[in-house]
């Protein structure tokens, strides 16, 4: 079985982009060519986790390909399969036309491909294909806005990829190969223009302010793919970066702490649904950057959650708070919301608490305090939708009638990532803790946040100065990296 | 001795096409200025290449001996050709994308446009 696995991996990995393709000439299978697809990456992520064996294989001599099969990146490909079928489930009766399905496959295989390698070169080229697929998907509806949004996105997304391949030149130089473990050897300006390109590409702190923007307009099921997987494939190549060169897990930590709390702290006192979500992206992607060793499970529950958070958002009758906090909502859509919005805060009993425990039981004392104030604010940011108006007499939208399918894919699959970490529940601390956190995130939101929205200002996320950010980022990283690795890329 | 200035003009590039994304106003030109800096980082990698030996790696004959040190790598510019084409393909897209602002947004001045769809 296991001597299979590589010509499974390659089979598996090209199967949605001829699928994909091909849709061009089947456009009224599309919807089932969709769900296929989405199978075989469920399918691939069970063997993954039943073989149980980490794999590494090299396609051709050593400067071809390198693929890597584990149950880190099993965890993100479930995810993935899981998103993407909710999503198909829930555009099922839509009147997408196949060329949506198309771009879905692809976005659903080049995060897939994303997930699998395990060198440089192969990982811009999933990312480019991914953006220009999360580009069209963006765009579908065709108005002058979305245009404008795809194109930003691709200025920055691009501009980010180019420094990124200048650091991957600079560590072919040195190692003569493009695999990751690459960077141990690798001078640390190499380290600091591949992670700018990566922290951009994954929406991490001030780079990925980009994101707010994206992902609040594009249309629910599309900000749900590019918030619950998308983002993730450069959060797990780093990952898989500081697992193979330790030296750079503490630019991971502080990485991830400074976009927990930045994207808190902003999605506070947002008044839009939709820009909250994205901006809680941000600062979940954080958690998951914070311990490498636990980033999948970390990963796959904060997707499948805020998924389900894009569809419901999408239902609602409007973005603002304001408006949705005088009219009640339809019961079906406040549990549906409220379910996940827990699962994000860490309630026991649903999925992301275990994984939650997960994270902050092996962290240094700076960080576990720093985290805390995030998964707080976190709670306070989720009770925003939690303790929005609902009654049983108000008729639910049409749309819930399409919600329903995808929220048990989503919300079922949160349930039983409750089984990742059982022992979270066996530790009373563990509990208290969680239940602390979310009460007193909920009183933060009584006390504070329910009175005061701002309007920040929007200027940082204006084209210039995010390309401006860029620059300045890419000082800031390889002043730490040269902190951290001070004898030019050698490990101590 | 050429090659640090080589070396040197690349990142000049590079340099002068982020510079161009960030000051220039049209988006047209924001995109030029993209592709002046692709055009520095595919020099690059051909530059990389170039450093242990400046002929094409290829034999005449199946007896011929690769002399170590006197032929170009011919990894780095495999690869920088799907970059290059990824990048073409991106390039074509924007363009597209801003042919249809244009529409609405004659000067595709990007203050212009940002003012007009901000959140």
């Amino acid at each position: 079985m296991i001597e299979l696995l590589p010509i499974g991996a390659i089979f598996w990995a090209a199967f949605p982009f001829f699928v994909g393709f091909s849709i061009y000439l089947l456009p009224q299978l599309s919807r089932a060519l969709t769900l296929v697809v989405t199978f075989s990456s469920l399918i691939f992520a069970g063997l993954i986790f039943w073989l149980d064996s980490p794999q590494t294989f090299q396609l051709l001599d050593s400067f071809g390909v390198t693929l890597t099969v584990d149950t880190l990146g099993g965890f993100f490909i479930l995810t993935n399969a899981l998103v993407t079928l909710a999503v198909l489930l829930y555009c099922w009766r839509s009147d997408k036309v196949s060329f949506f399905y198309t771009q879905l496959i692809l976005l659903h295989g080049s995060v897939n491909a994303a997930f699998l390698c395990a060198d440089f070169i192969s990982l811009y080229v999933a990312l480019e294909v991914l953006s220009i697929a999360s580009f069209l998907l963006v765009t579908y509806s065709r108005s002058p806005r979305s245009i404008w949004v795809g194109l930003r996105y691709l200025f920055i997304s691009n501009t980010a990829m180019l420094f990124y391949l200048v650091g991957t030149a600079l560590v072919f130089k040195a190692t003569h190969s493009f695999q990751f473990q690459g960077l141990i050897e690798s001078p640390p300006e190499a380290t600091a223009l591949i992670f700018l390109g990566l922290l951009a590409k994954g929406g991490i702190f001030v780079s990925g302010l980009w994101l707010p923007q994206t992902h609040s307009q594009a249309e629910s099921p599309v900000s749900a793919m590019l918030s619950g997987v998308v983002v993730k494939t450069a959060v797990l190549a780093m990952v898989r970066c500081a697992l193979l060169a330790p030296a750079l897990d503490p630019v991971l930590r502080l990485a991830g702490v400074a976009t927990a709390l930045l994207g808190v702290a902003a999605g506070m006192v947002e008044r839009d649904t939709k820009r909250m979500l994205a901006l809680s992206t941000v600062s979940q992607l954080g958690f998951v950057l914070a311990v490498p060793a636990t980033a999948g499970a970390y990963a796959l529950t904060h997707g499948l959650a805020k998924g389900a958070l894009f569809l419901v958002a999408g239902a609602l009758p409007s973005r603002d708070f304001k408006v949705l906090q005088e009219k009640p909502i339809a019961l079906s859509l406040w549990a549906f919301g409220t379910i996940a919005a827990l699962s994000v805060s860490g309630m026991p009993l649903i999925g992301g608490f275990v994984t939650k425990a997960l994270v902050s039981k092996s962290l240094p004392l700076w960080q576990g305090v720093a985290l805390n104030v995030a998964a707080v604010g976190t709670a306070a940011l989720c009770a925003k939708l939690i303790f929005l108006p609902h009654s049983a007499a108000v008729t639910a939208p049409g749309k819930v009638k399409n919600l329903l399918p995808s929220m048990v894919v989503l919300l079922g699959g949160l349930m039983v990532a409750n089984g990742v970490n059982p022992s979270a529940y066996s530790s009373l601390d563990t509990l208290v803790k969680a239940v602390g956190i979310v009460g007193g995130g909920w009183l933060l939101y009584w006390i504070i946040i329910r009175r005061v929205t701002l309007k920040l200002p929007w200027g940082v996320e204006r084209l210039e100065h995010l390309t401006g950010t860029m620059s300045l980022s890419a000082i800031a990283i390889f002043l730490l990296v040269l902190y951290l690795m001070p004898l030019g890329g050698v490990t101590p | 001795m050429i090659m640090p200035v080589l070396e040197a003009l690349v990142f000049a590039t590079v340099i002068c096409g982020f510079f161009g994304l960030i000051i220039k106003k049209s988006l047209v030109m924001k995109i030029i200025a993209m592709d002046v800096m692709s055009t520095g980082v595919i020099a690059y990698y051909v530059l990389v290449a170039g450093r242990i030996g400046l002929f094409a790696p290829i034999a005449d004959s199946p007896d011929a001996i690769l002399e170590n040190g006197s032929y170009a790598d011919p990894v780095p510019q495999a690869v920088i050709l799907t970059a290059i084409v990824i990048g073409f393909s991106l390039q074509a897209l924007m363009l597209v994308g801003v042919m249809k602002l244009a529409r609405d947004n004659p000067t595709l001045e990007t203050d212009a446009i940002e003012r007009s769809y901000r959140p």
